[in-house]
């Protein structure tokens, strides 16, 4: 197990590797030079010589290339060219919105989706199972811009119960001692705050979970199906377990390693998707700010957070391989 | 079934109607992320809504008019030749962090932005900021500004002399970018100063917080007409359309950037109503002279030709817009009433292009230099209110110039970068527009045409035109002035220097409980007034 670990572990590097070269490209396809965009119309020629000196783009490509790793290495992200700000600094502070958001919207997919995949499988194409199978199918399908949207106005302008935007009501200061807003608002015992904070995050966790909800109700169907038709749950119904014991004891457990993966490869889509939420909702995480920033052309945001995004990705399928691996012995590194 | 109930009363919890925004808490919904928060340095409307809450000048805008009222002066005096200025300050004004507003402040102020070697201004200049606005309203910095003299002449009063008489010196004055500064604040924190501003306003800084809304309170020891509502949010919604969501589900109380559609929604909403900004803005197009194809009068006498102004006015303005003529909007006194436009006319606009050698129509440009590349023009991401709608308007004028073989290739950025692009003369064809910052023709001509070859204004040189805004600056006669900036006009028209496609009246949504907002035409509105019933 522990070897397995390491070793998988291992396969990361180049990936990694891979992903900051990638990253590190990308300022070099965009036209013009950095240290011009970053002065305007009243750089001299000795200043601009005297940035690109600074951000080191008077050195040979690989020379600037081990650079950017030594300083991705140190935490040093570079700095914002439109504003001037530390990009690490600024990712940190942004990115707990973005995962609040992602938890949030991975919870309501779990809570839904495998109890509909369940309930979809025992009940095998009753009309149950065709809703199901069908609300499945339109949540995939679905663009989550679309149904941002919809729910926005729905909610929000129509019915009028629950917020169209952002994170807390308008001029409200909660300390950001996390910068979790719901964590900060429960740790500072602010309950209407953290009423608000949950009001704001219905919308955009539903819209960002549909998706992943309407995979996670496919894969547990298609699993449970495959375990339900298994001989030990026919032994453990003749033995005269019930139904429900059957079903939850013995059939879903073994029918949620297939699903335990989908989940951690819905980290990627989160990620993703986040960013057209973000953008729907006003939801100030890193999706917003990148889709900012690529409108900027604030590249040093946009490598800052690609990398950022590639890590985190590259880390969670790690980790849910590990996982796997600790929860089914059968799974070895060869 | 415990779980059901508790999840329907967590479900009722939430969806609970939320309690209207409080009436001490006034939300206006702007339509970007402001830059930064230093009225000297800043140039975007977006920002300046907020450094007009927080600072005030030495003189003011009177209500919805470009008339000048005392600000932080309460009176002042001009010496014959309309060289030597010299204003009383009010006594017992403090600026937020408490520190008096005297008359050292305010030359401090004024050294500041003026000379290159004062260590806030150089600070600035070295982080990449310009005193772009000192530079264009005041001639430029040392010894080549307007200005010759600032001193404090007693503690309350400060003496400003000129080398000559500057007719709108008074409405350059007020403009926001000439606010006054806590120097104390200023030095405290440098080039971050913009993150954490101090001035006298109506309103104090509290948190800027990125991408989400900006929060001031009420200064209580405001020494104008006190703040009705306590505190001010600014938020920032990107999208017109769901700020206008926003709006209706009662999350803000006013907003800009109406989608011109969005108008008879509005209109139509019982809870909603509509204030008109008096228009005193121009949406045009301008060219780069660097471009060659640009530099042959006749094609830009096609461009002026193959746009049909009047459809696009008419269609894509929400009944708001006016078709410009010229530069200056027709409420100005400079307006030049007899000019005659050119009339639309494609068949005309192909006769040009032929007569230019550009048989095939114009889909590749060569720049000075002699590279070639495919003609892009570029619209703004942003919508501005001299172009409510700017992908539909630039698709629309694109759709004209195909019609007479001008293939472009529609193109845009984010704003700042926008504006670098434009300040550093890299697009070949742009649309851009002004909204003015003083009521002064000087302010819609000069900026832009008084400097022959600049950079930001697409090398457009032209310097005869310079000449005559430059003499129209040093007089004080207002008619003999107007004759001048008709004059202007004409030689502005007559070369085709640019095409003014529009003015407009730009539309203000609010909640109909807003009451004592006053529109102005400059675009910076004052919050104090503002009560929310």
């Amino acid at each position: 197990m522990r070897r397995y670990a390491i070793r998988r572990s291992l396969t990361v590097v180049p990936v990694l590797l891979g992903v900051s070269l990638l990253v590190f490209s990308f300022v070099h396809l965009i036209p013009g030079d950095p240290a011009l965009t970053m002065l305007g119309e009243r750089a001299t020629p000795e200043k601009v010589a005297e940035v690109r000196v600074r951000l080191g783009l008077d050195r040979p490509i690989w020379q600037q290339y081990v650079l950017y790793v030594g300083k991705v290495l140190q935490g040093d992200l570079g700095v914002s060219i439109v504003r001037g700000d530390p990009v690490a600094t600024d990712l940190l502070r942004r990115f707990p919105a973005t995962v609040e958001l992602a938890i949030s919207a991975i919870v309501v997919a779990i809570a839904f989706g495998i109890p509909i995949g369940v309930a979809s499988a025992v009940w095998r194409n009753s009309l149950v199972d065709s809703l199901a199978r069908l609300g499945a199918l339109t949540g995939v399908s679905m663009p989550i811009f679309w149904l941002g949207l919809v729910l926005a106005w729905f909610f929000g302008v129509q019915l009028r119960v629950l917020p169209t935007g952002f994170r807390l009501e308008s001029g409200t200061t909660l300390v950001p001692w996390t910068n979790f807003v719901v964590l900060d608002a429960a740790l500072q015992r602010d309950w209407s705050a953290l009423v608000d904070a949950l009001r704001h995050l219905v919308l955009p966790a539903l819209a960002l979970a549909t998706i992943p909800l309407a995979i996670i109700a496919r894969m547990t169907r298609a699993s449970m199906l495959e375990v339900l038709s298994r001989e030990y749950i026919r032994t453990a119904e003749a033995k005269g377990l019930s139904r429900s014991a059957v079903i939850v004891r013995h059939a879903l457990r073994n029918a949620l390693l297939p699903v335990l993966t989908v989940i951690g490869l819905q980290v990627g889509h989160l990620l993703a998707g986040a960013i057209l939420t973000e953008t729907i909702f006003s939801w100030p995480g890193i999706g917003l700010w990148v889709y900012e920033s690529i409108e900027s052309r604030d590249y040093a945001i946009v490598q800052g957070v690609s990398l950022f995004i590639a890590v985190i990705v590259v880390g969670v399928n790690l980790l849910t391989d590990v996982l796997y691996a600790a929860v089914d012995p059968r799974i070895k590194y060869e | 079934m415990r779980l059901a109930k508790v999840t329907s009363l967590v479900a009722v919890a939430l969806l609970s109607v939320a309690a209207p925004a409080s009436a001490q808490t006034f939300v206006f919904g702007a339509q970007g992320e402001p830059v930064q928060f230093d009225p000297a340095v800043i140039t975007d409307g977006i920002s300046s809504r907020i450094t007009r809450q927080v600072f005030d000048g030495l003189v003011r805008y009177k209500g919805a008019t470009t008339e000048v009222e005392p600000a932080l002066a309460e009176k002042w005096e001009v010496s014959r030749d309309g060289r030597v200025w010299t204003f009383q300050l009010r006594r017992g004004v403090k600026f937020h962090d408490g520190t008096p507003l005297d008359a050292a402040a305010v030359v401090w102020n004024f050294e500041r932005w003026w000379k290159a070697s004062h260590p806030q201004h150089d600070n600035q200049v070295k982080a990449g900021q310009t005193f772009e606005y000192w530079e264009a309203q005041f001639g430029g910095f040392d010894d080549k500004s307007i200005v010759s003299v600032v001193e404090a002449a007693g503690s309350h009063t400060v003496r400003i002399t000129l080398k000559e008489a500057q007719a709108p010196f008074l409405a350059n004055l007020a403009m926001f970018v000439f606010d006054i500064a806590s120097p104390k604040a200023v030095e405290r924190w440098g080039t971050e100063f913009g993150k954490h501003p101090v001035g006298t306003g109506a309103y104090r800084f509290v948190e800027w917080k990125p991408n989400q809304e900006v929060l001031l309170e009420a200064n209580s020891v405001y020494w104008g007409p006190k703040p009705r509502v306590k505190r001010v949010v600014v938020r920032n919604i990107k999208d017109n359309s769901q700020r206008l969501g926003a709006l209706k589900a009662g999350e803000i109380h006013a907003m800009e950037g109406l989608n011109p559609d969005d108008v008879a929604v509005v209109k139509g909403d019982a809870n909603l109503q509509i204030l008109l900004r008096p228009t005193n803005t121009t949406g045009y197009i301008a060219f780069n002279y660097k471009v060659k194809e640009f530099q042959d009068k006749r094609v830009r006498q096609a461009f002026a030709l193959a746009i049909n102004k009047r459809a696009i006015v008419g269609a894509l303005y929400g009944g708001t817009g006016l078709v410009a003529t010229q530069f200056q909007p027709p409420a100005l006194w400079g307006y030049h009433r007899e000019l005659k436009d050119f009339e639309y006319s494609p068949s005309q606009a192909q006769a040009l292009l032929r007569e230019a050698g550009l048989r095939q129509g114009l889909s590749e440009i060569t720049w000075e230099d002699g590279k070639k590349e495919p003609l892009i023009f570029w619209y703004m991401s942003r919508s501005r209110p001299y172009f409510p709608n700017p992908k539909e308007i630039a698709e629309a004028m694109a759709a004209d110039l195909a019609k007479v073989g001008i293939k472009t290739q529609l193109q845009t950025t984010e704003w700042a970068v926008y504006l670098d692009k434009r300040k550093n003369g890299q697009m070949p064809l742009y649309m851009l527009g002004w909204t003015g910052d003083n009521g002064d023709p000087d302010n819609f001509l000069c900026y832009f045409f008084c400097q022959p070859g600049v950079a930001r204004e697409g090398f457009y040189a032209n310097k005869a035109l310079g000449d005559v805004l430059l003499r129209a600056q040093r007089l004080t006669n207002q008619a003999e002035r107007a004759k001048l900036y008709r004059q202007a006009e004409q030689m502005l028209h007559d070369d085709v220097g640019r095409l003014f496609i529009a003015n407009n009246q730009p539309p203000l949504a609010f909640a109909k409980r807003v009451k004592g907002y006053v529109p102005h035409p400059t675009g910076s509105e004052y919050f104090n007034t503002v009560e929310l019933q």
